[in-house]
């Protein structure tokens, strides 16, 4: 009885250790580390845009419109006379908000559909996996799309549609942690102790596939922020004048000869703010990573 | 014997280079391929089931009307009528037909051809009728009772009405005459397979992609110059030009306003230009609140500063206007003042009709740029701009075009961004199409219903003398622009790019492309 009720402690003191093993890890990752840092400056762009903004985003002004970048609009302004630096750092915004809202969405289903699905098998199992694969069969743009087209164009939409288009990677990576802890000792043991199903599935197996869901989520949320900024880019995501940095490509390619300024800068924008999280993606793959711990 | 030397060398230079002048502006070479790029394609070939431009741009060179428009004018000349007779009460038009034209499937053209072409339009009862297929035929036939063929080369037509411009109506893409038999061959897919009588037959449509067309070496006027037309889709504007640049397109169309100057420098390229017969407006439902309220339409009208947006958004090559009617139309009022800018008195207004807080809306605009609006789009994101600052918040919603056009008629918008080009050069064109309340359903977007404007518009259309018609038609505009139905925006120039070495293109009023007489230098 000793012995049962040990184990499980043993592995949280063990799997404790394996985080701050994890976190040493990614401090010495410096790639890592430029990528953290590239999202902290994000995100207190996007917390203090009201006082970094030189200008109002939105302020139409034609008489300074195409103006190239200069000491007074230090990234130029558009086709409107708007100052384009004020506008990326108010996208910096929507962006990440994009990003985190879409991914929490798949998050939260496709984790529950995961553990659901792993942890019972049978039919429950394939019913839900065979929806999965059915949506996986899609290109991510091309099932966000065809989501757009039910629910309208507009930025919340966007952030469902990509929220749903992601479940099916969620579900799947929970699904075979799910089915390779379900059978560990301890997980047995607790069900022997008398543990209900979701005290089994909250404590036990969800907090075991926790590395894998966490890698995930921050690759997810960087390509969020790229498919969201294709969805506006082609029109369905946000609608002017918001300062969508996808909307706000779309829009200059138009004088990419003229005024290349105005299409530059927010793919520069975009990019740098998925390379930060990929940068910190990769890291964390490496740092949980239980294969490479020595 | 020098000095003949001498003149003998003059003589020659000068004859020489008149030879070379001659040979660069004179004689029109045959042969080559042309490639028009659109920038979108055309939705339907048969001339009866489109009011689309990129198809009506098509049809003009597959198919001929009884009558057609002097090159660059849209005055009226023979075409597949020779002559024809209109009574004095201008109720009966006799058509004397050109003898030995034949379709491109070899179908003569005769009275019965013409006959069974208006029928399949107007009688419901007519084999080949189409329900809902025909969208133009009530405004360009509508007005006719009964078409018959008096012999095999003559046919008359007896209108219900006497309508003034029903000979311009003959001249315009809608009503040109197609194939009997074609018709009879595919049906409902008559559509995809135009037969006219026109300088070049149809050889293939790849959708959204390219149309072929290929000369009609029996042409009534003569075999086009050009052995074959290709009508290509490439809907960026900025791709578009660099294809011409490069010499890949010989025309296009859809230059955005930033690029003119670069097509004015390149040696290799053209401008063509001329004054568009065209407005490009905001549809305000009429019907709906907030803007069954005139003064709050009058306030749209002030709240926005057109005179920027022609200047700046549009490069200068749009002009502000004042009303319904381009100033390049006959019948234009120029005494009209129309809504200059002025946010302060918008702002009065709106306080004046009990939205002193302003309110708000959604405005509904399509995405890709138009003839009578050259950046799409960004035109709602501008009007946005100047509303909010009189305190009006429009919700913009960017609609595809075939939804867009199907719920505009059907009425489903608040307000919505639309524009219009002459198709026959007469104000009836314009202020029939606009605010005939019979209209509403089609092309009435704004569902503006006025007893005395249709009352107006129907004494215009039954008298001929010209001054007379102008004087209605200026009462009319007097009354519109009062009771501000739209919110008038601006008139577009034209402005077609070619390569250089196109030869004898002419722009038509219309905006339809013609390339019957033009050629290429190779």
């Amino acid at each position: 009885m000793n012995n049962l009720e040990k184990n499980p402690e043993e592995n949280e003191v063990k799997s404790e250790s394996l985080w701050s093993i994890s976190f040493k890890r990614l401090r010495k990752n410096k790639t890592a580390i430029a990528g953290i840092i590239i999202i902290i400056v994000f995100t207190l762009i996007a917390v203090l845009a009201p006082y970094i903004a030189p200008y109002d985003p939105f302020n139409q002004n034609f008489i300074k419109s195409f103006r190239a970048p200069s000491s007074e609009h230090f990234l130029g302004t558009d086709e409107f006379g708007r100052d384009i630096f004020s506008r990326i750092i108010y996208g910096a915004r929507i962006s990440l908000q994009i990003g985190f809202i879409a991914v929490f969405i798949a998050l939260i289903v496709g984790v529950a559909l995961g553990l659901i699905a792993g942890y019972y098998g049978g039919w429950i199992d394939m019913g839900i996996m065979r929806i999965m694969d059915l949506m996986l069969s899609f290109p991510y743009i091309l099932l966000a799309l065809v989501i757009m087209s039910i629910l309208g164009p507009g930025i919340y939409n966007a952030m469902i549609a990509i929220g749903i288009v992601y479940v099916p990677q969620y579900a799947r990576i929970v699904r075979s942690s799910v089915l390779s802890i379900k059978k560990k000792e301890y997980v047995i043991a607790a069900r022997a102790l008398g543990a209900n199903d979701s005290r089994i599935i909250l404590k036990h197996v969800l907090l075991n596939s926790m590395a894998p869901i966490i890698i995930q989520t921050t690759l997810s949320i960087g390509r969020a922020i790229i498919n969201a900024a294709g969805l506006s880019f082609l029109g369905l995501g946000a609608q002017p004048p918001t300062p969508e940095w996808g909307a706000m490509l779309s829009n200059g390619q138009d004088f990419l000869r003229n005024a290349p300024w105005i299409a530059t800068f927010p793919g520069v924008a975009i990019a740098l703010l998925v390379l930060g999280f990929n940068l910190v993606g990769d890291g964390l793959r490496d740092a949980l990573d239980p294969r490479l711990h020595k | 014997m020098r000095r003949f030397l001498t003149v003998l060398l003059v003589v020659t230079l000068v004859l020489g280079t008149a030879g070379l002048v001659l040979a660069q502006d004179g004689d029109p070479e045959y042969g080559g391929t042309l490639i028009y790029a659109q920038g979108a394609d055309a939705d339907a070939l048969d001339p009866h089931m489109t009011t689309l431009g990129n198809s009506a741009d098509v049809i003009v060179n597959v198919f001929d009307g009884l009558v057609r428009f002097k090159p660059g004018t849209t005055e009226i000349e023979p075409a597949l009528a020779t002559d024809w007779e209109v009574s004095d009460d201008g109720l009966e038009y006799v058509f004397h037909l050109r003898k030995g034209v034949k379709f491109h499937d070899g179908t003569p053209f005769n009275a019965e051809a013409v006959v069974f072409d208006i029928e399949r339009q107007l009688n419901s009862d007519h084999p080949y009728y189409l329900e809902g297929a025909y969208p133009y035929a009530g405004f360009s036939l509508g007005m006719i009772e009964k078409v018959e063929a008096v012999d095999e080369y003559t046919v008359k037509f007896t209108l219900e009405n006497p309508y003034a411009p029903f000979l311009k109506n003959l001249a315009m893409f809608a009503t040109m005459i197609a194939s009997p038999e074609a018709v009879k061959k595919y049906g409902e897919d008559i559509f995809k397979h135009p037969v006219g009588t026109g300088p070049f037959k149809f050889v293939e449509w790849v959708r959204d992609d390219h149309i072929t067309l290929e000369a009609n070496e029996d042409y009534w006027d003569g075999r086009p110059y050009l052995d074959e037309l290709i009508f290509t889709v490439i809907p960026n504007n900025q791709t578009r030009l660099l294809e011409l640049e490069e010499g890949n397109i010989h025309v296009m169309e859809g230059l955005n306003p930033t690029d003119v100057e670069r097509v004015i420098e390149n040696d290799n390229l053209d401008l063509l230009e001329a004054p568009g017969l065209n407005i490009g407006y905001i549809a305000l439902h009429n019907e709906k609140k907030p803007f069954d309220n005139k003064m709050v339409r009058k306030a749209m009208n002030y709240a926005i500063n057109k005179e920027e947006i022609c200047k700046y958004l549009m490069g200068g090559q749009a002009t502000p206007a004042k009303g319904p009617l381009p100033p390049t139309i006959w019948a234009y009022d120029d005494s009209l003042e129309g809504y200059p800018y002025n946010p302060e008195k918008a702002k009065t207004l709106l306080k004046g009709a009990g939205y002193g807080d302003g309110f708000e809306f959604t405005l509904r605009t399509y995405s890709a740029p138009r003839a009578y609006n050259p950046v799409g789009s960004r035109l709602a994101t501008a009007v946005q701009q100047y509303l909010s600052e009189v305190g009006i918040k429009a919700n913009i919603e960017q609609l595809e075009w075939g939804t867009y056009i199907e719920e505009g008629k059907a009425g489903k918008h608040t307000a919505a961004f639309f524009g219009w080009i002459a198709d026959n050069g007469d104000p009836d064109n314009f202020l029939n199409v606009f605010f005939n309340s019979a209209n509403q359903g089609s092309t009435n977007r704004a569902f503006y219903s006025n007893p005395k404007v249709d009352k107006l518009l129907k004494q215009a259309q039954q008298i001929t003398d010209e001054d007379k018609r102008e004087r209605i038609y200026k009462e009319v505009q007097g009354i519109i622009v009062d009771d501000a139905p739209f919110v008038f925006l601006n008139h577009m120039k034209m402005q077609i790019p070619i390569r250089s070495n196109v030869k004898n293109y002419v722009l038509y009023p219309t905006n339809n492309k013609y390339f019957h007489k033009v050629w290429l230098d190779q």
